[in-house]
């Protein structure tokens, strides 16, 4: 599903260099739920951004759903993220300005979705997350694991192949953090979804299948 | 996605109602100062109907004291015989005191035809057509012998024609106009009080030069006359007429004088509303780079969702452009009130014009603010912008 051969990235400036990734191979099949760990600034961000084809190796080759990444043009790449990858991020990234629903809507305002089937797959999706009836609520209105369980059914309503969460439980508490992390392994064994999360806690990355651990950009486990 | 860009505007109805306001407000103001731009400047491609170059004017004194009507029709046929052979002089006319770009008129109006027929008057001699270059587009322009006609003979502008007599030829047909005239000539028209004056209905009337109120002489000049011949036509008009106080004017220097009248407000309103355009220009830009800078997270997640930039792009231009043509959909309510409730006394069309050259030209402002700023939010890093917040 999933491989990063000898991924590399350096990010430079007139002055200095950063490798933030260093060679790294990673291969992640269908169905997996991998988490990455490791100390602040070791690039498990980063290294979720290039699966995610929001940022691009400096070196190595990623292949993502049987792709190789590099040679898909810009919208090429918008309309493969679109299709086949789900993002959760650690502060929501909720539009405040746009009620629940239209919030989950997003992902399919950019594929070519009826507004009344955007409206029936985004119910489905917060009806999935247990939210339906905060369908009309504004983000401010909600509590953190709320938000965090819209940012899933947003994720979700797509129905991706892959999901990537950014330390989806970073901010919550442990009940809410364990609501979401619920979810998520449900989405995983049920949905067969392949998911890789970012976390630092090591309770929620002992629930996955696996776990990654990045230090100063290299693999170590 | 419209439906989602209107949710997005009505959702920060708060924050979006000041620009709103101010574009509603251009809009008015663009509206009015158009509307009279274009009242005024759509008779410049009208003929004004007679030439001004090579044209004097001399307006003669009217205190004939001393002298019965004889005496002044003797030196009103001097006068214009001895101008008429003075070197230079190619035409000589007289008319009665309603001289051009005087604001003058001599109006009259009658029913004696079982509806209202109103014209402005002038009254010319037989060189008229000849000394101000008038155009008969009908008929004929009056001869000397038309003094003894059985009716009297006018002749008027096409505008009267097509205002009271459309779709027919009026020309040697007798009218009830102030008494039996017979109609021997159509002009196309002689707008004598400047270039923005509207089209009204004229009617001129045969005034011998020998008639005691032939108080203004035209003169017709050759090509390149110096202006030093003034003097020499001052001296012949004085010594014929006795008289030192006259003037002599030059008619293209009066029509510029008086075509400034009407530029000058025109100018500086076009300026103001220039300098207008331009605030809203630069507010737009400000509040568009405000919004994409605090809005780089959402940009970053959309991206992230599948948006390609080119669907960035478009969105925050749409959003800018929705709230324009909501700002002026608001506006043209207003400014259609102005021809449909006759609160200006000027053609509808002339409104309808102006709404839509001002929205053109808000809608093009917006859209020239709106493509940099929007370029700008579609480069925005996805990776870079969803760690910023």
């Amino acid at each position: 599903m999933i491989s990063l051969q000898n991924v590399s990235k350096v990010y430079r400036t007139k002055t200095i260099e950063t490798t933030a990734l260093n060679n790294i191979n990673l291969e992640v099949p269908k169905g997996e739920f991998l988490s990455i760990m490791g100390p602040s600034g070791c690039g498990k961000s980063t290294l979720l951004n290039i699966i995610g084809l929001l940022d691009e190796p400096s070196d190595g080759a990623v292949i993502v759903a049987g792709q190789t990444v590099q040679k898909y043009s810009s919208k090429a790449t918008s309309r493969f993220r679109n299709e086949k990858l789900g993002f959760i991020f650690q502060s929501f990234h909720l539009i405040p300005d746009l009620k629940v629903i239209d919030n989950v809507e997003l992902p399919l305002l950019y594929r070519n979705v009826s507004g009344k089937e955007r409206r029936r797959l985004s119910e489905e999706a917060l009806e999935s997350v247990g939210l339906k009836n905060r369908m009309n609520h504004f983000p401010n209105q909600l509590s953190g694991g709320q938000k965090q369980r819209v940012a899933i059914a947003r994720a979700i309503v797509g129905k991706p192949e892959i999901i990537l969460a950014d330390e989806p439980t970073g901010n919550l508490d442990s009940v809410m953090g364990n609501e979401v992390m619920d979810i998520l392994m449900k989405l995983n064994k049920e949905g067969q979804t392949t998911i890789v999360m970012v976390t630092h806690d090591e309770n929620m990355a002992r629930k996955t299948n696996r776990l990654v651990r990045l230090y100063d950009g290299s693999q170590i486990q | 996605m419209i439906s989602h860009i209107l949710k997005l505007i009505w959702n920060k109805k708060s924050n979006n109602s000041l620009l709103i306001i101010e574009i509603f407000l251009s809009f008015l103001v663009l509206f009015a100062v158009l509307s009279y731009v274009i009242y005024n400047t759509d008779r410049l491609s009208i003929t004004t109907g007679f030439e001004t170059e090579n044209r004097w004017l001399i307006y003669l004194d009217r205190n004939n004291d001393g002298m019965d009507s004889t005496a002044i029709a003797e030196m009103k046929t001097t006068l214009k015989r001895e101008l008429r052979a003075m070197p230079n002089i190619e035409a000589v006319s007289f008319t009665n005191g309603v001289g051009p770009y005087s604001n003058n008129t001599w109006q009259s109006s009658s029913d004696d035809m079982g509806f209202e027929i109103f014209s402005r008057y002038v009254y010319a001699d037989e060189d008229f057509e000849e000394t101000m270059g008038i155009n008969v587009i009908e008929g004929r322009w009056f001869e000397e012998d038309d003094v003894n006609a059985t009716y009297e003979p006018m002749i008027v502008n096409e505008f009267f024609m097509n205002e009271y007599f459309p779709d027919k030829s009026m020309v040697d047909s007798i009218i009830l106009f102030d008494g039996d005239k017979r109609v021997v000539g159509v002009i196309d028209d002689y707008r004598y009080n400047g270039i923005f004056e509207e089209p009204v209905s004229t009617s001129f009337f045969l005034q011998p030069h020998t008639a005691e109120r032939a108080s203004i002489v035209y003169l017709k000049l050759s090509p390149n006359t110096p202006k030093t011949f003034e003097e020499e036509v001052s001296k012949t008009v004085e010594s014929i007429t006795k008289s030192s106080s006259f003037v002599i004017q030059d008619l293209s220097a009066m029509e510029r004088r008086n075509s400034r009248e009407t530029w000058i407000p025109m100018i500086a309103l076009l300026s103001i509303s220039g300098f207008l355009c331009i605030n809203v220009a630069l507010g737009l830009f400000g509040v568009l780079w405000y919004n994409i800078n605090n809005r780089r997270s959402e940009i970053g997640l959309r991206r992230a969702l599948g948006a390609s930039r080119q669907s960035i792009a478009s969105q925050f231009t749409g959003e800018v452009l929705m709230l324009t043509v909501l700002a002026v959909l608001v506006g043209i309510f207003f400014a259609v009130q102005v021809p449909l409730l006759k609160l200006i006394d000027i053609p509808p069309v002339i409104f309808y014009r102006s709404m839509l050259y001002s929205a053109l030209i808000i809608l093009t402002i917006v859209v020239i603010c709106a493509l940099y700023p929007s370029a700008q939010a579609s480069r925005i890093q996805p990776a870079t912008a969803l760690h910023e917040d």
